[in-house]
């Protein structure tokens, strides 16, 4: 027991529990007085302040409610700034990578234990607050008589609703879950309430890539309504295996699924390859089997603790094998696998250990491989759906997929980068240096140019890269170079002691890399490195300029010239920013919970 | 870890340290005039000595005088320019895999501790067994159970090292030293970041340690511990080794003017 009473109180023993003064609840009045209008100079300013927000808000509900705004035009058109041109009768693959974004999502809610519960008090001043603001929008948008009613009814009941939460019970609270599920609920209802996007047009004057006629609630409504039971039936069925199931291991198999999910939803679901099992069964598979065997039998002996020098000596020689396939023609495939092997070589020693540890290591590689041949096979197999255009993908799905890619390049590459730039070794050192202070030194949009136009020139005969994997390549490069800076940040603030130590109990430079450096450097890198995941998301629009289908694109050069749409590209600018907006500010939300939650161990 | 073993330490009640005979046990540190600059100012010039085996050494003397450039050119940490340095026959030279080597068999504790701060109190003391002695991984953290039980603190196993105060995490980086089962510790003034009331904490831990046969190099400021426990005593100023002696000859009759200077300073 401590000094200061136990963390159970005992009878007759009871300890006195001292709180803080509680700060005194002021009236309205009172609060104003305190808050805005305490001096001549403080009124002033909240008055003048007042205005001008007051001037914004009516300046933008004027743009907005505007009788001669389009939103017709951004409606209408959804599927194409989703999806671009993929196939209406292939629609289901979409729907089936959303739902398995969607059980993703739940599964994470669960096993991570989001959510927390919200005084129903606290809840009823958002509401009143939300209900005022409907009510401010009636009176100043320029409705006509009509709209302005209905704005009216519907803001006084919100603030009805308000009004009664805030005699609930004191004590009564709400899960932030619960508020999210019922608000989506009020969102899909809404779907087949009201007619969204309804528009209709003479049918023969319709290109071929526009929406066709009718409403967005109407094709949308009933997928979106099983979207929502499948998100929630998830969460339930999570709910209920959640104490059945360790959680440790649970988050380690949900991060891999991010991680490989839109990998497969890509290239197996809405990709659909065409499959050539023959070839498949004759050419890739027994690869996949040879490197997998014999490469886990080489690490599984390699990593022996008593190796010694001839492990090293095979891995330069794997590694020699690697570079030298480069010479003669031969599956790319198994270059890649050649050289990727000779870096597992290469780290063995640093990942000996007994035969558990020696047995994970050999797993490891099995997987990796198999993961890569899968990819290298999909990536190779020509696609069935039949789209318009160079790539099967367009919109928004375009822009998320080339940041995703771009993520997975660079995150790896910079932080590899990071550690070469503060090596011992001067040879790696100046290779980084120069990389990181070359591509820092150009602009974004040079780099993207030069891989869409010039490196499809520069390519040896036979070999062809797609334009988009190529400014995908672009974008890697460039954002590694800024996450190297980051992550070098992180690692420099690893103190001198922690070095030290690691090298006084016996440690390689690459283990104390690995277990001592690393981890410290890119949890205090998190808040750079999320900010540049960030830049790299919105810098996908700069596929714009290039001519590529990404979400802007669409946006501002597609829409705006179709015959109905005439001119609509205000209307489409702001739904894009407000897209961006809300996924730029979820990553900043969710980098915020990682600070606190990886923050733990350190006080 | 046996001869560390708690019960077997209390029972005999060994001979006082200045009585043993260490004259026939084995060399384990030997350093021949070893020099060390750093830029122009030379930080150690030309310090000769040798540590015998189960010897204690407590290494006193002004900041500034070089005791810990010494204590940590012994495990490398600091590169010596000239001299030679070997450790239990393995001499340091740029060859990494003998500085390795002699790391292995080297436990060092700081003055600021040097946990990892990311890692749970059990992990930072199995994790160097199993990646660099390559000890299965169960084992391994049964034996940083038994040491964390050995510095008296085997219920903290879970906290990390920012959640205890000065005095456990300095006794958890004494575990995690002699969780590498090294010959040799060295301690780098592993008292002076502590309150007052942590120190003698730490300061027992030691001393059950030097009991119980471990051969160790100290550099601290705590005179009581030097009285007690060290075999010898190596009083060092402006990077030269001054005077050597047991702790009797060093406290009650020092032959330099200098040492006398500094006794008298310190016990005032």
């Amino acid at each position: 027991m401590s000094e200061y009473g136990a963390d159970t109180p005992t009878i007759g023993d009871v300890p006195r529990i001292v709180t803080p003064p509680v700060e005194p609840h002021l009236p309205p009045r009172q609060w104003l007085a305190k808050n805005l209008f305490p001096s001549k100079l403080n009124t002033l300013l909240t008055i003048v302040a007042s205005l001008v927000i007051l001037a914004i808000v009516r300046g933008l509900l004027g743009f907005i409610f505007n009788p001669i705004r389009q939103w017709n035009a951004t409606a209408v058109n959804l599927r194409l700034m989703m999806t671009h041109a993929y196939p209406a009768d292939q629609y289901v693959r979409v729907w089936v990578s959303v739902a398995v974004f969607l059980v993703l999502t739940s599964l994470s809610l669960v096993v991570w234990r989001v959510g927390f519960r919200i005084l129903l008090r606290k809840l009823a001043k958002q509401v009143i607050a939300g209900g005022v603001f409907g009510l401010l929008v009636s009176v100043l948008a320029p409705f006509s008589t009509n709209a302005t009613l209905i704005w009216l009814a519907v803001s006084a009941g919100v603030l009805a609703i308000g009004l009664g939460l805030l005699r609930a019970p004191e004590e009564a609270t709400i899960s932030s879950l619960t508020l999210v599920v019922g608000a989506s609920s009020l969102a899909a209802a809404s779907l087949w309430l009201i007619p969204y996007g309804r528009h209709s047009f003479v049918p023969d004057r319709t290109p071929r890539i526009l929406a066709e006629p009718g409403t967005v609630a109407i094709t949308t409504k009933l997928p979106w309504t099983i979207m929502l039971v499948i998100a929630v039936a998830t969460y339930a069925v999570g709910r209920m295996l959640r104490d059945r199931i360790p959680t440790k291991q649970a988050q380690t198999v949900l991060l891999l699924t991010w991680f490989l999910a839109p990998l497969a939803l890509i290239y197996l679901v809405l990709r659909d390859p065409d499959f050539d099992m023959a070839h498949v069964v004759s050419t890739d598979i027994p690869i996949f089997l040879v490197f997998a065997a014999l490469g886990s039998a080489t690490l599984f002996w390699l990593t022996r603790p008593d190796t010694g020098e001839i492990g090293r000596v095979i891995a330069m020689v794997i590694l020699f094998l690697g570079f030298g396939s480069f010479l003669t023609p031969m599956r790319m495939v198994i270059r890649i696998l050649l050289i990727l092997l000779a870096m597992f070589s290469l780290a063995a020693p640093t990942f000996s250990g007994d035969r558990q540890t020696r047995r994970r290591y050999a797993t490891t590689w099995t997987v990796v491989t198999l993961f890569l041949c899968w990819l290298i096979t999909a990536i190779n197999t020509p696609s069935t759906v039949d789209v318009p255009g160079e790539f099967f993908m367009g919109g928004f799905s375009l822009t998320l997929l080339v940041a995703f890619f771009t993520l997975i390049i660079s995150f790896p590459l910079g932080v590899v980068l990071a550690l070469a730039r503060t090596s011992t070794m001067p040879v790696f050192r100046l290779l980084a240096t120069t990389f990181i202070e070359f591509v820092r030194g150009i602009p974004l949009i040079t780099i993207l140019i030069f891989f869409s136009v010039m490196v499809p020139l520069f390519l040896p005969d036979g070999m062809d890269l797609p334009e988009l994997t190529a400014v995908t390549i672009g974008y890697a490069l460039f954002a590694s170079a800024y996450l190297a800076e980051n992550v070098r940040g992180g690692l420099q603030s690893v103190t001198r002691g922690q070095h030290e130590a690691a090298e006084a109990v016996g440690m390689t430079t690459s283990q104390k890399t690995v277990f001592i450096v690393l981890p410290q450097a890119l949890r205090v890198a998190i808040p750079p490195l999320v900010g540049q995941v960030i830049a790299t998301f919105k810098e996908t629009s700069l596929l714009y300029i290039i001519g590529l289908y990404d979400l802007l694109f669409v946006a501002k050069a597609l829409v705006p010239n179709q015959t109905e749409f005439m001119g609509s590209t205000r209307e489409n600018l702001l739904f894009v920013s407000v897209i961006y907006w809300i996924i730029a500010y979820n990553l900043s939300k969710a980098s915020q919970r990682l600070e606190r939650r990886v923050g733990l161990g350190e006080r | 870890m046996n001869d560390m073993d708690t019960d077997a330490r209390t029972d005999a009640e060994p001979p006082a340290r200045s009585e043993r005979d260490l004259s026939n046990a084995a060399d384990m540190i030997v350093c021949e005039e070893i020099c060390k600059w750093y830029g122009d100012f030379q930080a150690l010039e030309g310090v000769s000595a040798t540590i015998k085996e189960q010897e204690v050494v407590v290494v006193l003397g002004p900041s500034g005088s070089g005791k810990s450039t010494w204590i940590r050119c012994i495990n490398r940490l600091e590169q010596h320019q000239e001299g030679r340095i070997v450790v239990d026959g393995v001499e340091l030279t740029n060859d990494l895999r003998n500085i390795e080597k002699v790391r292995s068999e080297v436990g060092m504790v700081f003055q600021q501790f040097n946990l990892f701060p990311h890692l749970k109190v059990r992990d930072n003391v199995s994790l160097a067994p199993i990646w660099v002695r390559k000890k299965p991984k169960a084992e391994a953290e049964e034996q940083a159970q038994a040491l964390l039980e050995l510095v008296g603190i085997p219920e903290q196993a879970d906290k990390f090292p920012g959640q205890l105060s000065g005095g456990q995490q300095q006794r958890v980086a004494i575990a995690r030293a002699l969780a590498m089962e090294p010959k040799i510790m060295l301690f780098d003034e592993p008292t002076s970041a502590l309150d007052p009331e942590m120190i003698k904490e730490v300061l027992d831990v030691m001393k059950n340690l030097a009991l119980s046969g471990m051969t160790m190099m100290v550099v601290t400021h705590e005179m009581g511990f030097a009285k007690e426990v060290a075999d010898r005593i190596i009083f060092m100023e402006e990077g030269q080794i001054v005077e050597v002696g047991t702790p009797e000859h060093f406290f009650t009759n020092p032959t330099e003017d200098r040492t006398k200077l500094f006794l008298s300073q310190i016990l005032a």
